[in-house]
C-alpha cells in the first residue's frame, strides 16, 4: 500500500490518489473506445465514400490523367492553367457567377416577401403548401416540365401574349442572353417555397414583446419591420442565404435537363462543365480541377457567411 | 382598482382604425390567391397535357381542358414501357428506403456516442463526420467513378445504396446531436448503475425518444435520394439498376423517340410518389424543415 505522507492519513479502505487517477484514466479510455465504437459506422461511411474521394479528387487535379492513363504522372498546375485558356470555362464561370449572385439575394428576399404575405392570412397553411409544392418535385422533373413551359408555343409565351406582352415572347432556352436567367427563374420558383417556410418558422419564433412595445410607441409597420423584425430575423436569414447559395451554384440536374446539347450551350455552368469534361470527354484530371475550383468557391462562401453570422451573434 | 373611464374612449376612431386594418387584409389575400394560381399553372398544364393525345397537344391551346380522358391510357402505357418505369420505381424506392433508412440508424448511433458518453475531443470527431456536408457534390464524382469501377461496384444496386447511406449521414448527425443533448441523462446513469450495456441504453432509452426527428429526417433524405439524378448518372449506366429520374432524363433527351405529352406523363408519374408522401405526411415534412432551419 501507499507509504506517502499524504496518503498515510487516509483511513483504511479508501484507495490512494494514484489508484483513483489510474482508474479514472482507465475509465476515460474505455469511454473513448465505447464512443468511438458508436461513431465508427458513420466514420467509415463518411471517410470512405466522401472524405477519401475529396482527397483523391484534389490529388487527381495535379496529374495528367485523361482517358485511360496518366494518373501516375504529376503535371503540377497545368490543369488549372488550362482552365483559363478554355472558352467553355469562361462561359461556365460567368454563368456560375450569375447563379451565385442570384441565389444569394433572390431566394431569401422572395421567400421573405411570401412569408410576410401569408403570415396570419386566412388559409395560411394552404398557401404554404401551394408555394412549397414545387420543392417536392425533383429538379429533373421540374426541368423537363419547364423545358416545355418555355417552348415557342409553351404556356410562358402564351401567358405573355394574353396580357399584351406578346412582343417579348421568345424561345427562352435557345437565346443566349435569356437562357440562364430563364433557368434561374425556374430554380427560384422551385426553391422559394422552402425559403418561405424557413423564414416563417423564424418569424413565428420572434419574441413578441419588442414588437408590441414598438406598436404602442406608435411605430409604423415599415419602422417595425426595418428596425425590429429584420435585425431579430438576421440569423435565420443568414441560414437561408447560406443554404440557397450553396444549393444554387452547384445545381446540376436542372441545368443539365433544360440545356441538353452540352457543352456548346450558352447555359453551361461549372457543375455541368465538370461533368461533361470528365464523363463525356474523358479529361479526368481537368474535370477534377474544375471540381476543386467549385470546392474552393463553396468553402469561401460558407466561411464568409459563417464569419458574418458570428459578427451578427456578437452584436 | 380604478374603474375604466369609457367617456374618454373615442369609439368611432377605434372602429375606423379596425376597418383600416381589415382592408389591407383583403388586398393581401387577393395578392396571395392570384400568386397561388400563377404558381400552380405549370402543374395545371402538366396535368391537362397528360390527358391529351399528341395531335390534340400540338393543335389546341396549351391550357385548354382535354377533349376526352382516354389518351391518358396510351400516354401512361408509353411512358411506363419506354422508361421501364417499373424497374425505375423499384430501384429508386430501394435506394431511398435502404440508403436513407440505414443512414438514419448509423447517424443515431454516432449522435449517441457524441452526446451521451463523455470523452475528450468530441468536437474533432463531430467535425470529421460533419465535413461530409461542406464539399460540393462534384468533388465526389470522379473518385467514386474510378473506385467503383476498380471494385466492381459500378452498375450495382449495393454500390448505389452504399453511397446513398454515406451522403445521408452527416446532416442527421448534426440534428440528432442537438436533439439528444437535450434529453435528460438521469435515466442513462440509472441504467448504467444497473449494469446495462451502452447499446442497450441507446436502444431502449435514447432511441425511443428520437423517433420524431428521425422520421422527419428520414423523409427529407428519402426524398433527396428519390429525386437525385447526378449520382445515378455517374454510377449507373444500365437500365436494370438506374434510378427513376435517370430514366426520365434519358427519355426526355431522346428527341425522336417520344412526344411531349408522353414525356410529361412520365414526369408526373415519377413525381407522384414523393408528392403524395408530402400531402399524407405534411406535418412530418414541416417538422423536418424546422430541423433544417436550426
Amino acid at each position: 500500500m501507499a507509504t506517502d505522507t499524504a496518503e498515510t492519513m487516509l483511513p483504511a479502505g479508501i484507495p490512494s490518489i494514484d489508484t483513483m487517477v489510474a482508474r479514472e484514466k482507465r475509465h476515460a479510455r474505455k469511454r473513448f473506445w465505447t464512443a468511438l465504437a458508436f461513431m465508427s459506422p458513420a466514420l467509415f461511411f463518411v471517410g470512405v465514400f466522401l472524405l477519401l474521394p475529396v482527397a483523391f479528387n484534389i490529388y487527381a487535379s495535379f496529374t495528367g490523367w485523361q482517358k485511360f492513363s496518366g494518373l501516375d504522372r504529376m503535371v503540377g498546375l497545368a490543369n488549372y492553367q488550362r482552365l483559363f485558356s478554355n472558352p467553355n470555362f469562361e462561359t461556365a464561370t460567368s454563368n456560375t457567377i450569375l447563379w451565385v449572385v442570384a441565389s444569394f439575394f433572390l431566394p431569401a428576399m422572395l421567400g421573405l416577401g411570401l412569408a410576410l404575405l401569408v403570415k396570419g392570412l386566412k388559409g395560411e397553411e394552404t398557401f404554404k403548401s401551394v408555394y412549397f409544392l414545387p420543392r417536392m418535385f425533383s429538379a429533373t422533373a421540374i426541368g423537363v416540365l419547364w423545358y416545355y413551359v418555355y417552348a415557342g408555343e409553351g404556356i410562358f409565351n402564351t401567358a405573355l401574349r394574353s396580357v399584351g406582352l406578346g412582343d417579348y415572347a421568345r424561345n427562352w432556352l435557345y437565346e443566349a442572353s435569356y437562357a440562364t436567367p430563364a433557368m434561374i427563374f425556374t430554380h427560384l420558383w422551385q426553391q422559394v417555397g422552402l425559403t418561405m417556410v424557413l423564414l416563417l418558422l423564424g418569424l413565428n419564433a420572434l419574441p413578441t414583446d419588442p414588437l408590441e412595445a414598438a406598436k404602442v410607441d406608435g411605430a409604423s409597420r415599415w419602422q417595425v419591420f426595418r428596425h425590429i423584425v429584420l435585425p431579430l430575423l438576421a440569423p435565420t436569414i443568414m441560414v437561408v442565404v447560406t443554404v440557397s447559395v450553396l444549393a444554387g451554384f452547384t445545381s446540376f440536374d436542372l441545368v443539365w435537363v433544360m440545356g441538353r446539347d452540352y457543352p456548346n450551350r450558352s447555359t453551361l455552368t461549372l457543375a455541368v462543365n465538370q461533368y461533361w469534361e470528365s464523363f463525356r470527354a474523358g479529361y479526368w484530371a481537368y474535370g477534377a480541377a474544375i471540381a476543386v475550383i467549385l470546392g474552393i468557391i463553396a468553402l469561401s462562401i460558407s466561411w464568409v457567411l459563417g464569419w458574418l453570422q458570428q459578427r451578427l451573434d456578437r452584436r | 382598482m380604478t374603474a375604466l373611464d369609457l367617456s374618454t374612449l373615442d369609439l368611432d376612431a377605434v372602429v375606423r382604425k379596425e376597418q383600416k386594418a381589415a382592408r389591407p387584409k383583403v388586398l393581401t389575400l387577393g395578392v396571395a390567391v392570384v400568386l397561388a394560381i400563377a404558381w400552380m399553372t405549370p402543374f395545371y398544364y402538366l396535368v391537362v397535357s397528360v390527358f391529351k393525345s399528341n395531335t390534340e397537344y400540338g393543335q389546341g391551346h396549351p391550357l385548354a381542358l382535354p377533349q376526352s380522358l382516354e389518351p391518358i391510357l396510351v400516354n401512361v402505357y408509353e411512358a411506363w414501357t419506354k422508361t421501364r418505369m417499373a424497374d425505375g420505381m423499384f430501384n429508386s424506392a430501394l435506394y431511398g428506403l435502404f440508403g436513407a433508412g440505414i443512414a438514419m440508424f448509423i447517424a443515431a448511433l454516432a449522435a449517441y456516442g457524441l452526446t451521451r458518453i463523455d470523452f475528450r475531443g468530441k468536437t474533432f470527431w463531430f467535425m470529421l463526420i460533419f465535413a461530409g456536408t461542406i464539399f460540393p457534390l462534384q468533388m465526389y464524382l470522379i473518385p467514386l467513378f474510378l473506385g467503383y469501377t476498380r471494385l466492381g461496384l459500378m452498375n450495382t444496386r449495393i454500390g448505389m445504396i452504399l453511397f446513398y447511406i454515406a451522403i445521408c449521414i452527416p446532416f442527421p448527425v448534426l440534428v440528432l446531436r442537438n436533439y439528444m443533448a437535450g434529453i435528460p441523462r438521469e435515466m442513462d446513469e440509472a441504467a448504467r448503475i444497473d449494469g446495462s450495456s451502452e447499446f442497450r441504453i441507446f436502444r431502449s432509452i435514447v432511441l425511443p425518444n428520437c423517433w420524431g426527428p428521425m422520421t422527419a429526417l428520414f423523409l427529407i433524405q428519402f426524398t433527396w435520394v428519390w429525386n437525385d439524378l447526378l449520382f445515378s448518372m455517374v454510377l449507373t449506366s444500365k437500365e436494370d439498376v438506374r434510378s427513376l429520374m435517370n430514366g426520365l432524363m434519358v427519355l426526355q433527351g431522346s428527341y425522336a423517340a417520344s412526344t411531349p405529352n408522353v414525356v410529361m406523363t412520365a414526369t408526373l408519374l415519377a413525381s407522384l410518389p414523393t408528392v403524395v408522401l408530402f400531402f399524407v405526411l405534411r406535418k412530418h415534412f414541416m417538422n423536418g424543415l424546422r430541423l433544417q432551419g436550426m
